[in-house]
């Protein structure tokens, strides 16, 4: 901040404004603090004050097969999906950087347009189509429409970094000698490898989290946040805190890997001269 | 075709799209010379370059390296090795690994892989840093990786796209003479493409100056710098002082008629036809009085001056408008009066003069 | 020294061509077609996504002019859906219900954002900044559902708000299942994408306007009015566009916060589908939904960036 800057500032404009920034993160992370809280908390309807510290919640998701039979689902969908998005989006990303070719825009719509579409409508549309092809109610179709919505978000992580690339390092590695391919794996892949493995992660973590479109296409194999949603439908119980706990680690073990790559040394563009 | 030509275009265009970048290219490079492609932004260069890397494919007209033409021939199966005005350099890798790329991608095994690779750090003067990242090399560390990451195949061209653009001016002179002599001693043939004179008129063999997508001149630097050969090239050059007008018939001689007055011609021109004459600031001089004898003299008053080392320049107005340089010594200077608004003459031998083409 | 002519700094390749033509040195392109190489790494997306996007909602249109017999859809180009739906008061109410609530939730959104986005832009240090931008990603690594539950705990009639409000003397206030309760449900939901949103479009301004504006006598108030919100104001437009997007098609916070009351398009979706295999009605409500949120979208890009040159 400049002097200038200073001189105009009115401190107790800047004290509402901290306080209000206070306030905002409060209200954002009010409700995870609070299913952190009271997932260890023994009472049936929680409420303050609190009752005695208790792991029964826990003790109650861990001895339910259901809810395990789901953890299994829900890591191996995520897993698989991570995986496939991270491909198709590279394969997307690629093309977007490298390429100009007519319907391009079109290109770009079908890639980036499906997280703009209600969950509700997607799940909808989904498993009206794949129940006609057959390939409802199982973990593949979870698969499927998880990759719909994924794929858009590995793209635009690994297209930043490709735009952060020189644009002459390809067309160098050509000019020694590699082929196009060989410029693929020795040049384009190395230099987005942070990206790559960041997409990965964050697809897999925001593949924990999608529920909605899981249930409305998922049959008996359900994932974690599909068995949250049968809790919240039936009868609410506090279990629901510990499981989303439980996921959230997990998540944001994943995305706070996925923020040391994408912002670590080995990411870090070339200082210009 | 010679026996010692290189490379030749024979009638090389390129179009993009509606945009024309490069038209009807008709020239040779020879082997083992240092050639500077030179031009401002968009003369088509850098396409010029790119076609010859085979980055770019030519739209019409024949590209020949050794003979054999090479349209069609992708970047990488060809030997010409391009220094990136970027360097591009792979962030990823170290510097030897830079080094040995071009090698690898060609299969040499490793142990002769590092050899080679070893011989060109060496060279350069990089054997120390070869272990460590490119991030944590100076300017002109840089520059000699790029160097050697192009050099390390041995190969009878090189390639170079403004490769000295981004270092400080003290480092760009220390780079130049290191091309130069690199050059010598290789024998390989240097296609520098630069849009700074100084740069191509002091490392060049020969230099080829575009615009718009065509040459307006090919020769040595004296030759381009003495006797410019369009009336684009005095003006890039911005050396010389031009004088536009009509030829007459005047005795024995001829005259041109400019606004500026009338101007003796040493021959060349035809009676009746317009014309334009070039002298080059050096050979323009500056008196108090109107110099006697057969000169050109053109009364003028000073407008500025400035200093450049050990010689100044003298900016110079004539009646109707017209600036006129001169460039001297100091010590040439030192006796004539140079106030602004001072009146002069300022003159020249009508040898001294060049006609140009119009364009 | 010689003087270098026209000595531009500009990197070569990129500006050799004029604006428009495609420059050569810029783009690694080398082929102007796409080749088996190029196809490897454009095709796999795209046929996924018409596999499993696109064909999926021109299905739902498909499905919209089936007709239900005996609770089983049967494969008919009849009108018959379109007609009941369109013709139900319950779905025009649930269709101004949902409208409505959808922008009071993005105005709301965006109001409430602003101060924070400008406080986290101009008032922070570079490193909080970022730690700011950091904990406001948190939220969508949490799973909405529940976030959503946990808000059941503050807002119910015993739950952590009516508690202290007790301790005081006040309540207890029936706040769940109430449209404050929905309103709550939809700022969890959009509050960290369009403060984060808004706060990239205030990156962006250039500080030295808002030095002008005070070096002209403009107040800081007025300088927020007359240059930051107008400097700023395709994002702004667009983080509103989420908000309404995001609002206008969740169904969790309407169902376990505003109690399903009243019916939104997404409630009317999950409930006609639950009942009588409804299908084709339900695919209506969603294709008249997707036109709605175009119609909206065109709209406000259109605002977003009118008077700008692309």
């Amino acid at each position: 901040m400049s002097g200038a800057a200073d001189l105009n500032r009115n401190r107790a404009v800047d004290w509402a404004l901290m306080v209000y920034i206070l306030l905002a993160y409060a209200f954002v992370f009010a409700p995870i603090a609070a299913s952190f809280v009271f997932s260890f908390n023994s009472d049936r309807f929680p409420s303050l004050p609190l009752g005695e510290f208790s792991l029964e919640w826990y003790r109650a998701v861990a001895n339910d097969p259901l809810v395990w039979q789901g953890a299994r689902n829900t890591l191996l969908v995520g897993v698989a999906v991570g995986v496939i998005s991270t491909v198709l989006g590279f394969g997307a990303a690629y093309t977007d950087y490298r390429y100009r070719f007519a319907g391009k825009q079109v290109y770009l719509a079908l890639a980036l347009l499906p997280p703009t579409i209600p969950v509700v409508i997607l799940g909808l549309a989904m498993l009206a189509y794949l129940s006609r092809i057959n390939l409802s109610g199982n973990a593949l179709s979870v698969i499927i429409s998880h990759v719909v919505v994924c794929a858009p978000f590995a793209m635009a992580i690994i297209r930043l970094r490709l735009s952060q690339m020189d644009p002459a390092l390809e067309p160098a590695a050509w000019n020694l000698g590699a082929s196009e391919w060989a410029a693929m794996r020795h040049v384009i892949i190395p230099f987005c490898a942070p990206a790559i493995l960041g997409a990965l992660f964050i697809t897999m973590a925001v593949s924990f989290d999608e529920f909605a479109v899981a249930w409305f296409v998922s049959g008996l194999n359900e994932t974690l946040p599909v068995k949250v949603l049968g809790f919240l439908q039936g009868q609410v119980s506090p279990r629901i805190n510990a499981i989303g706990t439980f996921v959230f680690i997990l998540s944001m073990k994943l995305v706070i890997l996925a923020q040391l790559l994408l912002s670590g040394r080995s990411a870090r563009v070339p200082e210009k001269e | 075709m010679t026996r010692d030509t290189l490379v030749s275009f024979e009638g090389v265009v390129k179009r993009f799209g509606a945009f024309v970048a490069v038209q009807k290219l008709d020239f040779e490079i020879k082997k083992g010379e240092f050639l500077a492609i030179m031009g401002s932004s968009g003369c088509g260069k850098t396409t010029t370059l790119r076609m010859l890397a085979g980055l770019e494919a030519p739209t019409e007209g024949v590209i020949r390296l050794a003979g054999k033409p090479i349209n069609d021939l992708p970047t990488w199966c060809r030997d010409t090795p391009m220094v990136w005005q970027s360097l591009a350099l792979f962030p990823f890798l170290n510097v030897r690994e830079n080094v040995e790329f071009a090698l690898k991608m060609r299969g040499v095994g490793k142990a002769e892989r590092r050899r080679r690779a070893e011989h060109w750090l060496e060279r350069m003067q990089i054997a120390e840093f070869a272990e460590r990242n490119i991030s944590q090399l100076s300017g002109g560390q840089r520059q000699r990786v790029a160097l050697a990451r192009s050099l390390v195949v041995e190969p009878e061209i090189l390639l170079l796209d403004e490769p000295l653009s981004a270092l400080d001016a003290a480092l760009k002179v220390r780079m130049q003479s290191v091309l130069k002599n690199l050059q010598r001693e290789t024998g390989i043939t240097f296609v520098y493409v630069t849009h700074s004179q100084s740069e191509a008129f002091s490392m060049a063999d020969r230099v080829v100056i575009m615009s718009r997508g065509k040459i307006e001149q090919i020769g040595t630097p004296q030759e381009i710098y003495r006797t410019p050969r369009t009336r684009f090239v005095a003006d890039f050059l911005g050396s010389s002082n031009l004088f536009t007008g009509t030829v007459r018939k005047a005795g024995a001689g001829l005259e041109l008629d400019s606004p500026v007055g009338r101007l003796r011609l040493a021959g060349g021109a035809e009676a009746g036809t317009s014309a334009t004459i070039t002298v080059l600031d050096t050979k323009t001089h500056l008196s108090v009085a109107p110099p006697a004898g057969n000169v050109n003299a053109v009364p003028v008053r000073v407008i500025g001056e400035e200093f450049v080392g050990a010689t100044a320049t003298v900016y110079l107005e004539t009646a109707q408008g017209q600036e006129i340089r001169v460039q001297k010594g100091h010590d040439e200077l030192a006796d004539l009066p140079l106030g602004i608004g001072q009146p002069l003459f300022a003159w020249w031998m009508p040898e001294d003069a060049h006609l140009v083409a119009e364009g | 020294m010689v003087p270098e002519p026209q000595a531009l700094t500009l990197p070569a390749g990129g500006a050799s061509l004029p604006a428009g033509a495609p420059s050569a040195g810029v783009r690694p392109t080398m082929r102007r077609r796409i080749s088996l190489y190029g196809m490897t790494f454009a095709l796999p997306l795209l046929i996924w996504q018409i596999l499993f996007f696109f064909f999926p909602l021109v299905f739902l249109v498909a499905l919209s002019f089936w007709t239900v017999r005996n609770f089983a859809m049967q494969p008919d180009f009849d009108t018959v859906n379109w007609a009941t739906m369109y013709g139900r008061t319950v779905f025009w109410q649930a269709y101004g219900t949902t409208l409505a609530l959808a922008a009071a939730a993005s105005v709301l959104t965006s109001l409430l954002a602003f101060p924070a986005a400008y406080a986290i832009a101009f008032k922070l240090s570079d490193s909080a900044r970022r730690w700011a931008i950091f904990l406001m990603v948190i939220p969508f690594f949490t799973s909405y559902l529940v976030r959503v539950y946990s808000w059941q705990i503050f807002l119910s009639d015993n739950g952590i708000i009516n508690v202290i409000l007790g301790w005081v003397g006040l309540g207890p206030f029936p706040m769940l299942n109430t449209v404050l309760a929905t309103m709550i449900g939809y700022l969890t939901l959009s509050f960290p994408l369009v403060v984060l949103l808004q706060l990239f479009s205030l990156a962006f301004i250039d500080r030295t306007l808002i030095e002008a504006a005070h070096n002209l006598r403009c107040g800081r108030v007025r300088t927020v009015f007359e240059v930051v919100i107008p400097s700023a104001r395709t994002g702004l437009v667009i983080a509103a566009l989420f908000a309404f997007i995001l609002s206008f098609g969740d169904f969790v916070s309407p169902i376990y916060l505003g109690g399903g009351d009243p019916t939104t398009l997404s409630i009317l979706i999950t409930d006609t589908t639950k009942s009588g295999q409804q299908w084709p009605r339900a695919a209506v409500i969603a294709l008249t939904m997707i036109g709605t949120l175009m119609v909206v979208a065109f709209a406000a890009v259109k605002f977003a960036y009118k008077g700008k040159s692309t």
